[in-house]
């Protein structure tokens, strides 16, 4: 009776662990082969001299000097980007939700999300045909009497990258954002004015922090993603602006001296940890905004 | 590396395995083509024509069609010769022709490839033998003694520039005259591109400094970053095309492939070389791999782009039926001319000058008379990289 009693709720936790673990095998295969591996083999790579032993030293120039300084400008810019983009974007969003009707804006959530996937080289030269020296923009703010390139402006500079990464973290954070404006209840609004709270009350007490976690969330997600972009930099600026990926596929392709083979897969292994912060963030960030809307 | 060495050897092994295999079929028209290491040792050149129209074809590989004049080289050996040209991703880098070589089924290998030259150094055990009839006259710095590679065509630094600007260039130093504000790119980040890196060298000698040292090349990009002229827009035709340059530093041998499609956008581009600064690139290497599956028509290939001939190119040619292969062979234009013609610097120029042999350059391509050239060693090319490692980043300071 007892062996049966224990054998029979074991049995159908057996089944359903395997019914719940075979669809998601392809999942763990591809995430396996494209996500854990490759991570595997870039740290232990980052570990390994010239000589093929073991060793820290890969990660000495990390702290100082040049690659140090790329990583400061990696994360300087990835935080100006993901402020701008995360304010922009949620006060788009919330004008949006307050006053467009929902047709118009099932048209911005589509083009929104053309933006917020644009990148690499193609987003590079849109925006030297617009604001480059001869950009389209350029041009009619020039007839216009306002040439922006009198001064010290330049597309190809930190303010210029600044400007075209805005171009993916407004849209981005507009649609990562939106779904927590809309989640407000107008309910509450109503609820909290019985009870003789004014608009200012209602923000600061209900509203704000009520968003304020998907907020985080939204700009952890921005700064991760503004921190591992590449190309566009790299066409803008040859170099002069220094981020960590830029240096990496330097690094990695072709003419590197040979006594720093590994040092690529170091400072990979450095934006990993970056981005693994960032995540924790988020993670973090979605956990309480869940919290929120639960209770 | 030790494991890739292996698998270099294994695959070194498996070549020569299927030579020995090919090599039964050709033996029986009396030369083993996949062996012979020169002309004579070929049966001369009538033997060697007849056994490549037999094979009918060519691999090559990585060669864009306005790169070094290539198109007219392809052009001109394909319609002399009777043989179909296969040219495997044009755009590709070298080393994706060494992983090709490595990799790729044996018909798709390449007859030859055009590699940077340290890609032929550390994969000389990939290439065969082969000295062409102008052996002699390759410098020999950018030769292998054995034969398995040699160097083909270099580049020199020129200015080029859209002739629509107010104030032509005439050297690397005009460039700091106000009136270029937001009009000089160079081809990337010169820690990393080859071209970029030979900017940087055109910049410190043409400010009176030596190849030993490209501070002062680094502070002249960094002077005019300053003051607005130095625009950091990758240049390439595109971004020429939407005006974000307007004058950049650039290989000759690009010069008129550039020219013909900006003329095609209706810009025109003129290219110069300076007079206070002429650097010379280290030269390209061809080399011919083992396993090569069309083994006549690589080394007719590698004679041809060799050849010193003054003689008809792809639109006079015409046709060449029932000529002897010698015949056809002197009377197109040898490659070395086809790459002056490109702009570029083929790599027995020196003996053409000498014997005269040599075509003239197109306007504006020619080694300005009385200036030195200088080619950066691979030591100091290194050094370089060093330097703008730690200082490039900070021109912009930022």
């Amino acid at each position: 009776m007892k062996s049966g009693v224990v054998e029979t709720p074991r049995k159908t936790q057996g089944g359903r662990l395997g019914s719940q673990v075979f669809p998601l095998l392809p999942f763990f295969a591809f995430t396996g082969y494209f996500l854990i591996w490759p991570v595997l083999a870039v740290t232990l790579r980052s570990l390994r001299g010239n000589e093929g032993e073991w060793t820290f030293s890969n990660y000495t120039p990390l702290l100082h000097g040049s690659y140090l300084h790329a990583f400061t400008t990696s994360i300087k810019l990835s935080l100006i980007t993901s402020i701008i983009g995360s304010l922009l974007g949620a006060l788009f969003a919330y004008v949006v939700v307050r006053y467009a009707s929902g047709k118009f804006s099932a048209v911005l959530d589509s083009i929104s999300a053309v933006f917020a996937n644009s990148g690499g080289v193609p987003l590079a030269f849109m925006f030297i045909a617009a604001f480059g020296t001869e950009g389209l923009v350029t041009r009619v703010l020039k007839t216009l009497g306002w040439d922006i390139y009198a001064g010290h402006f330049t597309i190809f500079s930190f303010t210029g990258v600044v400007m075209v990464y805005s171009f993916f973290q407004i849209p981005l954070m507009f649609l990562v954002f939106k779904p927590a404006i809309s989640g407000l209840r107008k309910e509450w609004l109503e609820a909290s004015t019985n009870l003789g709270a004014t608009q200012v009350t209602y923000w600061r007490r209900v509203a704000i922090p009520m968003l304020l976690p998907s907020f985080f969330g939204a700009f952890f997600l921005l700064f991760a993603g503004g921190f591992s972009a590449y190309a566009t930099a790299r066409a803008l600026t040859v170099g002069t602006v220094p981020l960590v990926p830029i240096i990496i596929g330097t690094l990695v392709d072709g003419n590197v001296v040979s006594d720093q083979q590994n040092l690529g897969d170091a400072l990979a292994v450095g934006m990993i940890i970056v981005a693994g912060v960032a995540m924790i963030g988020y993670v973090w960030a979605q956990k309480s905004a869940a919290k929120w809307r639960q209770s | 590396m030790r494991k890739q060495f292996i698998i270099g050897v294994v695959a070194a092994a498996l070549a020569a395995a299927s030579l020995v295999a090919t090599s039964s079929v050709s033996t029986a028209a009396g030369t083993d083509f996949s062996k012979c290491q020169n002309l004579k040792a070929c049966g001369g050149m009538d033997a060697l024509v007849k056994a490549a129209q037999k094979e009918g074809k060519l691999n090559v590989i990585t060669l864009p069609r306005d790169w070094a004049n290539y198109g007219e080289a392809m052009d001109l050996f394909s319609k002399a010769f009777g043989i179909k040209i296969t040219d495997d991703n044009p755009d590709g880098s070298s080393a994706y022709e060494i992983q090709t070589v490595k990799t790729a089924p044996a018909s798709k290998v390449p007859d030859a490839v055009d590699v940077g030259i340290t890609y032929a150094l550390d994969n000389t055990n990939l290439f065969t033998s082969y000295k062409v009839a102008n052996w002699a006259d390759i410098t020999a710095d950018y030769k292998d003694p054995s034969g398995r590679w040699a160097g083909d065509y270099a580049g020199v630094m020129a200015l080029s520039y859209d002739t629509s600007i107010p104030k032509a260039p005439k050297t690397f130093s005009d460039l700091k005259d106000p009136a270029y504000k937001n009009m000089l790119a160079i081809g990337g980040d010169p820690s990393g591109a080859q071209e970029a890196l030979m900017s940087v060298f055109a910049a410190t000698v043409a400010s009176g400094g030596t190849a030993d040292s490209v501070q002062p090349g680094i502070d002249y990009f960094k002077s005019l970053k300053t003051s607005g002229n130095f625009v950091t827009a990758l240049a390439n035709g595109q971004n020429f095309l939407a005006g974000a340059y307007k004058v950049s530093f650039s290989w000759s041998f690009n010069g008129p492939g550039a020219v013909a499609t900006a003329a095609k956008a209706g810009k025109t581009v003129k290219y110069i070389i300076p007079t206070d600064a002429v650097i010379k690139g280290t030269p390209y290497v061809m080399a011919i791999p083992f396993n090569a599956p069309h083994p006549a028509a690589a080394r007719l290939w590698t004679e041809f782009l060799y050849s010193q001939n003054n003689g008809k190119t792809s639109m006079t040619v015409g046709s060449t039926k029932g000529m002897t292969g010698s015949k056809i062979f002197s009377s197109i234009m040898g490659g070395q001319n086809i790459w002056i013609l490109g702009g570029a610097l083929p790599i027995t120029f020196d003996a053409m000058v000498a014997k005269k042999t040599n075509v003239t350059a197109p306007e504006g391509y020619g080694i300005p008379k009385g200036v030195k050239v200088i080619t950066p060693t691979v030591a100091q090319q290194d050094a370089a990289k060093t330097l703008l490692k730690a200082q490039w980043p900070a021109i912009a300071g930022n």
